[in-house]
C-alpha cells in the first residue's frame, strides 16, 4: 500500500501523536511555555511532532495513557494549533500554546459572549457577594463565564454561573488528570460533564516533578484563559496575587480589563492605579461593562 | 498557511463503532454541538451544509451555498492540485427522484475538483431512498446498507487507483465501511480512504438544524 498521506498537501493530524510530542517536548530540560513558543516562532508551519523524533513520542505516548489510565478520564480531547478548531485568538497569548486539553463541550469554547471573572483564592466575604451578583448578571445577559476553578472568587463565579442556569468555561492550572484544590473535584467533574474544562499543562511533565515546580503553572494558564475570553474582571485581589498574572496577560492582549471600583477604594493596594493607567477600566457594575463593550 | 486536516487515530477511533485501526480518514473538524448550541466554525458550518432542501428559495439558503464552497475551500487547501483522486460520495438518504434529493456533496465536490486532474463518480448508488441516518430511528450496520447498495459499473473505466469516500459527517462509519466493501470488491487495488467536513464528536447532539435559526 502506498502512503496515501503524500496526496494532501501537509502531513495531516493525528491527535494522539501531537500529544506525545507535545509532552515529548516538555520532557526537555529548562522547557517553558516562552522556550516551546520560541521553537514555533522559529517554525511556524510545524506540528509537535516535526520538532521530536519518533521515539520520544512513543515513550512519552505511553506515559501519558498510563496517568489517563490511572485516572480513569475516558471523555478526553485535545485541540491542536494549525487544524481547523483551534481558535485563532489563542495566538494572542505572549506565549501561544500549540496544544489543549480538554473535556466537555468543546462548542463553548466559540460562544459569542465570553467573560472572564477572577480573583483572589483568599477572598473576604464581600468579594464572594460581589462575585455573585457580578455573575448573575452576567449570566442574564447572555455571557459565558471563564474562570480559573480555584478557591475562592473562581469557584464563586462558575457555581454561580451554573446555579443561574448559565454556561462556564474552566481554564485550570493543573492537568487534566489532576484536582486542585481537591474539594473542588466534584466542581471539576461537574464542568468537564456538563460545561468545558481546558488546560494546557502537561501531564507527564507535571506527574513527574513535585508541587514547586508544578504551582508555576498556575500563573502561566491565566493567560490562556484571558484570550479565551473577550475581557476579564477582577473582582479583588492583594498586591501579590497570581490574579494579577491574567491582568497583565488581558492588557497585553488587547482584551479590555475591568476592575472592580472596591479595589480602587482599598488604601493598601497599589496595583489598581498601576493597571488603570495602562488601560484597564475602572467599574461599579454590569452597566460599565456593557457600555464598554459596545 | 492553510490549516492541516486530521486523521482518525487512536485516540479518536474508538468514538466511530465500525471503524478500525486498518481504515484511513480525514476529517477538517469536530462536530460537537450541545443541546440547544452550535457556536463553533465546524458546527455552523456543518448545520448549514445540511440545511435540507425544502429551504430551497428561503433567505437560509444562501447559508447553504456558502457552506458548500467553504467545504470545498478546505478540501481544495488540503489536497494537492495535482494528485489524482477518484472522490465517490456516499450516497445521499434520498434517490434522485426524491423530491428531498440534495446534491450538496456532488456540487461541493464540483467545486473542489475544478480545473484538477480529479474525478467525482457516483459508484455506488442506492436502490431505494432510505431516511437520512440523522433523523432515522433504527441505526443500521454495514451488511444492511450494502444490501441496498449496487456499483455503477458504467462508472467503472478507467479503473481508479486512489478513491476518497466522501460525506459531511463520520458517526459510527457505517456508511463508509459499506461503501469501502463494495469498491474494494470491485477495485481491490485500489487505495480507498475517507473524507468527511467533521467527525462526530460522542457527546454532540444532533439537532433539528432548524431550531437555531
Amino acid at each position: 500500500m502506498t502512503d496515501i498521506d503524500a496526496v494532501l498537501s501537509s502531513k495531516p493530524i493525528s491527535p494522539s501523536r501531537e500529544m506525545g510530542a507535545y509532552e515529548a517536548l516538555w520532557a526537555h530540560q529548562k522547557t517553558t511555555f516562552k522556550t516551546i513558543a520560541d521553537c514555533f516562532r522559529n517554525s511556524p508551519d510545524a506540528m509537535p511532532s516535526e520538532l521530536v523524533s519518533e521515539d520520544e513520542i512513543d515513550t512519552a505516548l505511553s506515559k501519558v495513557l498510563d496517568e489517563v489510565a490511572r485516572t480513569r478520564i475516558q471523555d478526553f480531547g485535545v485541540r491542536v494549533h494549525g487544524s481547523e478548531d483551534y481558535p485563532d485568538r489563542l495566538r494572542d497569548a505572549a506565549h501561544p500554546i500549540e496544544l489543549l486539553y480538554y473535556r466537555g463541550w468543546w462548542d463553548l469554547i466559540d460562544s459569542p459572549k465570553r467573560i472572564a471573572v477572577v480573583g483572589s483564592r483568599s477572598v473576604s466575604e464581600e468579594g464572594i457577594r460581589r462575585t455573585r451578583r457580578l455573575v448573575k448578571l452576567l449570566v442574564q445577559d447572555g455571557y459565558t463565564i471563564v474562570s480559573g476553578l480555584a478557591k475562592g472568587v473562581d469557584t464563586a463565579a462558575h457555581t454561580t454561573a451554573i446555579e443561574n442556569g448559565g454556561n462556564t468555561i474552566a481554564v485550570i492550572g493543573t492537568p487534566i488528570t489532576e484536582y486542585y484544590p481537591p474539594e473542588n473535584k466534584g466542581l471539576q467533574d461537574l464542568i468537564a460533564e456538563k460545561f468545558l474544562l481546558v488546560s494546557q499543562v502537561p501531564i507527564w511533565r507535571y506527574a513527574q516533578q513535585d508541587y514547586r515546580s508544578n504551582r508555576l503553572f498556575f500563573p502561566e494558564r491565566n493567560a490562556t484563559m484571558s484570550a479565551v475570553a473577550q475581557a476579564t474582571v477582577i473582582v479583588e485581589a492583594s498586591d501579590t496575587s497570581g490574579t494579577l498574572a491574567q491582568a497583565r496577560a488581558a492588557l497585553q492582549q488587547g482584551r479590555k480589563l475591568f476592575i472592580l471600583d472596591n479595589c480602587f477604594r482599598n488604601p493598601k493596594l497599589t496595583w489598581p492605579a498601576r493597571f488603570q493607567e495602562q488601560g484597564a477600566i475602572r467599574v461599579t457594575g454590569i452597566e460599565d461593562i456593557k457600555a464598554a463593550l459596545g | 498557511m492553510a490549516k492541516r486536516i486530521l486523521k482518525i487515530d487512536a485516540l479518536t477511533l474508538p468514538d466511530h463503532h465500525y471503524l478500525d485501526a486498518q481504515d484511513i480518514c480525514y476529517y477538517a473538524g469536530e462536530y460537537t454541538a450541545g443541546e440547544g448550541h452550535a457556536y463553533s466554525e465546524t458546527n455552523q458550518l456543518i448545520h448549514n451544509f445540511k440545511k435540507t432542501v425544502d429551504k430551497r428559495g428561503t433567505a437560509q439558503w444562501q447559508y447553504k451555498e456558502r457552506a458548500i464552497l467553504q467545504a470545498a475551500n478546505i478540501f481544495r487547501a488540503a489536497i494537492k492540485a495535482d494528485a489524482q483522486i477518484t472522490f465517490a460520495p456516499i450516497p445521499p438518504s434520498k434517490a434522485r427522484s426524491d423530491p428531498m434529493y440534495d446534491d450538496r456533496m456532488l456540487r461541493m465536490l464540483q467545486f473542489v475538483c475544478k480545473g484538477r486532474p480529479t474525478d467525482i463518480r457516483e459508484l455506488v448508488v442506492q436502490t431505494k431512498s432510505a431516511a437520512a441516518a440523522h433523523l432515522s430511528e433504527s441505526r443500521p450496520r454495514p451488511d444492511d446498507l450494502i444490501a441496498n447498495y449496487v456499483l455503477d459499473e458504467s462508472l467503472a473505466e478507467p479503473m481508479p487507483s486512489t478513491i476518497f469516500v466522501v460525506d459531511d459527517v463520520l458517526t459510527t462509519g457505517c456508511h463508509f465501511k459499506a461503501v469501502k466493501r463494495v469498491l474494494q470488491q470491485r477495485f481491490p487495488d485500489a487505495n480507498i480512504v475517507g473524507l468527511f467536513i467533521a467527525r462526530r464528536a460522542p457527546k454532540s447532539v444532533d439537532l433539528d438544524f432548524d431550531i437555531l435559526e
